[in-house]
């Protein structure tokens, strides 16, 4: 057994530790209070756990595997379109935080389809959106397991499918046992670990290089174009573009991201997690992208670009911290995983549940809650058994079709009183079928090289406001609840 | 009755409106510079673009960003109860 492997069993030993403990946390809470606790633990999360569960949730394996991988593939091109995802907190949380916050308190909403059903009151809505969220965050949660297990191969050698089962069933155990609460806690030790892994693996990579001009040099003879900006004219400024708007711009309609939204306890949390996850983001992309596009420098002929992070983690620096490296890198996967499973459980444990049996029982849904959760995992590890190449596409597929589904209903619907159910529907089918053309059989639909799912997204927004204006009005009371002045303001008026 | 609109949307909004630009300011910058600056000369041994554009750019934002976030951001109550009493302090 190598060091890396002790210290990566160390992370895994806590993980599990803090998944028992929160268990023990969250059982102690009435069962009244279960879902609150389970869903948004409390709603009372602080400021870098709020920064934690945005950015590491939204920073997955495609920022901590297939980020290095892609810019180990296309040189520096790449790290300067992941550098585009660094104000992720902050256009999520600025534009509809401060509506979510009030909202949720409003309906107690816990979880991302309450918002939904309290804004559109239509059984349709949520439906569709439940489906939809859990047909495109399952693959995306497959590829983080794909991407969890490689580093695993890499650490300890074991074969793909044990590396697998070790990278998943630690998730799992926090996940299902402490929910929320759990996720919370973990999220903590793993933003140190991820923090710490990211800045010593790009120190270690520059040292082992020879410094920057050294690997600059040798990746400007190997091939010029690993140096340009657009990768020799492959991503034009247009595809960049697009993915700014995919990872800047559209991100509010990443569920999985509204967990921040929908936990923070006050302003000064939500402030803080605005710029700290800034801070956050931007260490995580730099450190190892850089690294990524340094590390062609080092090993020019990997087999799979996705291994370049944990071949250079194994081979570039002292085994112990070899292993820190590498549990950074699996914790800024099982992050993301945790917010998702959690975003799918709620989405169809609770919210679709409740729309098909609405006398439910709390106790049922409790079970419900955690039978679902690991049967989604358990999906998603079935998925992750077939090993695609270069993970990165996967991940933009999906976080394309979840903002072409949900961008609209979620932004206009938290700023815009005309919007309506109708407007809701119109603008998420729609979004889904330009989605689905542009990815296959009308590649037009990709304007000027940009990425499908912009024009999916523009044009289901116009879709939205369009249907919306054409159809009836919402109900006074859906307006009073969202926009409507308190009785005290109401009062002083 | 007259609809009474809560003051914490207008505040909303401006924030949605204050990100974007934020945002947009950044990828200009980003863009910008990244397709303009070059390959050469190279600075700390990384090509001009890289350092300028990649890194010295997003930390600037990011330092930015705390300042945009800690003053324009107003503390706000959550709650409707607290509503006008106690700012944020929840």
């Amino acid at each position: 057994m190598n060091w890396a492997t002790v210290a990566f069993g160390l992370y895994t030993a806590i993980l599990l530790a803090i998944g028992i403990w929160s268990y023990k946390i969250v059982e102690k809470v009435p069962i009244a209070k279960y879902e609150q606790e389970f869903y948004v633990a409390g709603r009372g999360l602080g400021g870098v756990v709020v920064a934690l569960i945005i950015a590491g949730g939204l920073a997955s394996a495609g920022t901590f595997i297939a980020g290095p991988g892609m810019c180990y593939a296309y040189g520096y091109s790449w790290v300067f379109i992941n550098n585009m995802q660094t104000f992720m907190n902050l256009l999520l949380l600025a534009p509809i935080g401060i509506m979510v916050g009030i909202v949720a308190r409003r309906v107690n909403a816990t979880t991302y389809l309450d918002m939904f059903r309290a804004r559109y009151r239509s059984k349709a809505v949520i439906v569709i959106l439940a489906i939809l969220v859990t047909v495109f965050l399952l693959p995306y949660m497959a590829t983080q397991f794909v991407g969890a297990a490689r580093v695993i191969t890499q650490m300890t050698g074991i074969g793909y499918f044990g590396a697998l089962a070790l990278g998943s069933v630690v998730v799992l155990v926090y996940c299902v046992l402490g929910g929320m609460r759990g996720t919370s806690i973990a999220i903590l030790v793993q933003g140190v670990v991820m923090t710490i892994g990211c800045i010593v693996l790009l120190i270690a990579t520059v040292k082992y290089a020879g410094g920057l001009a050294r690997s600059t040099e040798i990746l400007a003879a190997e091939d010029i174009t690993l140096l340009s900006p657009t990768m020799g004219g492959a991503f034009t400024g247009m595809f960049s573009f697009s993915i700014a708007c995919l990872i800047g711009y559209f991100i509010v309609g990443m569920p999985h991201a509204m967990l921040g939204a929908l936990t923070y306890k006050n302003t000064k949390a939500l402030k803080r997690g605005i710029w700290m996850g800034g801070i956050f983001v931007l260490l995580w992309t730099l450190c190892l992208c850089m690294s990524g596009a340094i590390g062609r420098s080092i090993i020019p002929d990997l087999g799979v670009a996705d291994e370049a992070a944990p071949w250079l983690a194994m081979h570039v620096m002292p085994g112990p911290l070899g292993g820190i490296v590498l549990a950074g890198i699996v914790a800024g996967i099982q992050t993301t995983v945790a917010a998702m499973a959690i975003i799918i459980t709620s989405s169809i444990a609770k919210n679709l549940l409740k729309e098909l049996k609405p006398t439910v029982s709390d106790r049922a849904l409790k079970i419900a809650s955690r039978w679902t959760m690991a049967g989604c995992m358990a999906i998603a590890i079935g998925l992750a058994l077939q090993q695609p190449a270069l993970i990165q596409w996967i991940i933009i597929f999906a976080i394309g079709g979840l903002e072409a589904a949900t961008f609209g209903p979620i932004l206009l619907g938290l700023l815009w009183k005309r919007g309506n159910q109708w407007g809701a529907i119109a603008s998420i089918c729609w979004g889904m079928v330009v989605y689905a053309l542009g990815s296959t059989v009308l590649p037009q639909l990709q304007v000027g090289g940009m990425h499908q799912s912009f024009v999916a997204i523009v044009s289901s927004v116009v879709v939205y406001v369009l249907v919306s204006l054409a159809t009836t009005k919402p109900s006074d009371e859906i307006v009073q609840t969202f926009w409507g002045a308190s009785a005290k303001q109401q009062e002083r008026a | 009755m007259k609809f009474i609109e809560d003051p914490r949307v207008k505040a909303s909004r401006r924030l949605w409106a204050i990100s974007w630009i934020f945002y947009s300011v950044f990828i200009a910058f980003l863009m910008g510079l990244s397709y303009t600056m070059g390959t050469e000369p190279y600075i700390w041994g990384l090509p001009r673009w890289v350092a300028i554009g990649n890194i010295v750019v997003p930390i600037v934002f990011v330092i930015a960003l705390i300042f945009v976030a800690e003053k324009l951001i107003p503390d706000l109550p959550l709650t409707d109860d607290k509503e006008g009493t106690e700012g944020g302090k929840e």
